[in-house]
């Protein structure tokens, strides 16, 4: 899948080109708004990365011009304006997401999926640890056919780390991702760790969780083929 | 010192320098009207005179002096209040003057002023005498003092309602002043509106205050930009840092070792992170970005808030305990903010908690407010530590040395923009009891 970054700070945009390169996709970059301009009107993208917060020019008024011009790219905003105006404005103008400087790779690259199924009508198939099943849709965990019974959070947690198996995600991505609204500056570690410790249990009652595994001083993964 | 209204000394003054006008006048009128009165008596008894050298030219003295009355003539009226005689005076000496004398009449002596006038006819001299007794005399006197007195109560009393009611007029936009200053909580909320007067240095008060809060307000608008436009800056090198660490991570290269550091680098990054958006969330909040546009019920959002703690609380055995029966309806607030100002004190609650603890929520009504109680009986704080307890990275307050005590700063100007009262207590070693005060219209 083609991707526009458009960024004004290289590195930043660097960043993230590398990043994506690795989960294969392919990019371009733009650190203006001219050439966010120019670029969009002559080529095809499936996504762009939009940092609205451009010096020469108003972000928005990017994915005004794209939409005029017939371009379905789907647009994902990134400001460091956390500003609930701006976040409503871009939506409104058809942006697919939204995003809040400074935020996980992990989690850009889980919008950037979620989005894609939503455009490509990808159907969301269930994903099997062993004999657990996850169904992404009902959003319930089975082993054969016996419901676990999971909390709404436990259930986003495995949800995630299934998502992104096999990378081990910090117990800070984890936070972000499930509590991305609550302000916390203590307690994020501890959250994750009880509701790991709670989901563990749970499952345990089924089945043993070999796969979700506790990643010393860095984190959680789901390890699976 | 005592406070004394401005109203209250004006009049107090006005009191005082009345009384004592009063004071001098009356200690002096006694003179006053004596003197007036020896004047008015001594015209008279003139006038008289003259009245009565009239009547002698024209009837002749002989109409009165003859040898048969051993050339005397004396008239009293019945009272004896008033006498004039007249007499062969042997002495040559001109006399004019007017002096009090006695005379002994039938066995009765009476004061009387005197006037003394010798006049010529046919070569011969003759003194006349023209007396009014003094008795008279005071109580003219009596009389006319008393009418002064009465008028001069009638004056000061008159005079010093009229003052009260003037004044009590005339400060009316001072005190519609002070009055406008104390119902605004906050320079924001300064009203614009003029105070309607003519009295000059009220006009140039009112409007000097106006131009100060609008000031204020400027400043402190420019303060919260600033603190917005800081948050902004600091967002982007953070972000790129965050980037360049996290892909760091995910390369399989790394040892554990340096795994570890990196995840310890980004854990500080993240505690960055959540500093600068605490920083950003206050401001917003003082500087009124938020919306108020939510209705809900409290009792949901509370309840949300124990749901999301509950699972940390329990993993320490702390069980909180609630029992949420008045509910209140948030008619205009911010759903959002409200749930993060529960959570922040019941996060808060169950730090300072010990293993085993309660924390005890409820909700009930008291003179049309509505409460919320959130109560822990924990570790407890000391006086200067509930002191300093909402102000921003106050270190009193730090646990476990991580924390920078910003959350129960956001709490309380969440509360501020709620309208909200928060009362803390605390007790070391006995727990601490947070007191959510809703206001009828909160």
């Amino acid at each position: 899948m083609n991707i526009l970054i458009i960024e004004d700070e290289k590195t930043f945009a660097s960043e993230i080109q590398s990043f994506l390169k690795a989960e294969g996709f392919i990019c371009d970059m733009a650190d203006t708004g001219k050439e966010a301009s120019e670029k969009l009107s002559v080529n095809l993208y499936d996504f762009v990365l939009l940092d609205i917060g451009l010096p020469d020019y108003y972000g928005l008024d990017l994915i005004k011009e794209a939409r005029h011009a017939g371009n379905d790219a789907s647009f994902i905003i990134i400001t460091a304006r956390g500003a609930v105006e701006d976040k409503v404005k871009g939506l409104d103008l058809g942006a697919d997401d939204y995003l809040a400087k400074p935020f996980a790779l992990i989690e850009l690259l889980s919008r950037i999926k979620a989005v894609a199924r939503r455009k490509f009508h990808i159907e969301t198939q269930d994903i099997s640890l062993g004999d657990l099943m996850i169904n992404i849709q009902s959003r319930i965990v089975t082993y054969k056919t016996t419901i676990v019974d999971l909390t709404k959070k436990e259930f986003d947690l495995l949800l995630y780390l299934a998502l992104n198996r096999n990378k081990v995600l910090t117990r800070h991505q984890l936070y972000e991702h499930i509590w991305g609204n609550i302000l916390n500056e203590q307690y994020d570690s501890n959250f994750i760790d009880v509701h790991i410790k709670n989901l563990r249990k749970k499952l345990n009652n089924y089945v043993e969780t070999p796969w979700l595994e506790t990643v010393r001083g860095i984190g959680y993964m789901i390890s699976a083929d | 010192m005592r406070m004394i209204r401005l109203r209250t000394k004006l009049t107090l003054f006005n009191l005082l320098s009345k009384t004592a006008f009063a004071v001098v006048v009356i200690g002096l009128l006694p003179f006053v009207v004596k003197r007036i009165n020896t004047i008015q008596t001594d015209l008279e008894l003139i006038e008289k005179r003259e009245k009565t050298i009239r009547i002698i030219e024209e009837a002749g003295i002989e109409a009165f002096i003859t040898p048969d009355n051993e050339n005397t003539f004396g008239s009293y009226n019945i009272l004896k209040d008033e006498f004039i005689s007249l007499e062969r005076d042997t002495v040559s000496e001109e006399l004019n003057y007017i002096e009090i004398s006695s005379r002994l009449i039938e066995d009765e002596t009476i004061d009387y002023r005197v006037l003394n006038y010798t006049i010529y006819i046919d070569d011969l001299n003759y003194l006349l005498q023209i007396g009014k007794s003094t008795e008279t005399i005071s109580k003219t006197e009596e009389t006319t003092w008393s009418v002064i007195f009465v008028f001069l109560i009638f004056f000061i009393v008159s005079t010093l309602l009229l003052d009260l009611f003037y004044s009590k007029r005339i400060l009316k936009p001072l005190e519609q002043i002070v009055e406008k200053i104390k119902s605004a909580s906050s320079p924001l909320k300064y009203s614009r509106e003029p105070v309607k007067t003519t009295t000059y240095d009220f006009i140039q008060l009112d409007q000097t205050i106006k131009d100060l809060m609008e000031e204020i307000v400027t400043l402190f608008r420019k303060e919260k930009e600033i603190t917005v436009d800081i948050s902004h800056e600091l967002l982007t090198p953070v972000s790129i840092t965050r980037s360049k660490l996290e892909n760091l991570l995910l390369s399989s290269k790394l040892d554990i070792e340096a795994a570890e550091k990196i995840e310890e680098s980004l854990h500080t990054i993240n505690r960055l992170t959540t500093l600068v958006n605490s920083m950003l969330l206050i401001a917003r909040i003082e500087s009124h970005q938020y919306l108020k546009e939510d209705s809900f019920s409290l009792n949901a959002v509370l309840s949300e808030a124990i749901d999301e703690i509950s699972p940390v609380a329990e993993n320490n055995d702390i069980h909180i305990n609630y029992t949420l029966k008045e509910d209140h309806i948030i008619s205009q607030g911010n759903r959002s903010l409200l749930f993060s100002m529960f959570f922040n004190i019941l996060s808060n609650a169950v730090k300072n908690s010990n293993t085993g603890d309660e924390i005890a929520v409820s909700c009930y009504r008291k003179e049309k407010n509505h409460l919320v109680r959130i109560k822990d009986n924990g570790k407890g704080m000391t006086n200067d530590q509930l002191k300093t307890l909402f102000s921003r990275f106050s270190t009193k307050y730090k646990r476990d040395g991580e924390g920078t005590g910003i959350g129960l700063a956001i709490t309380k100007s969440i509360a501020d923009f709620h309208n909200i009262d928060i009362k803390v207590t605390s007790e070391t070693g006995q727990g601490t009891t947070f007191l959510l005060v809703f206001h009828k219209n909160s």
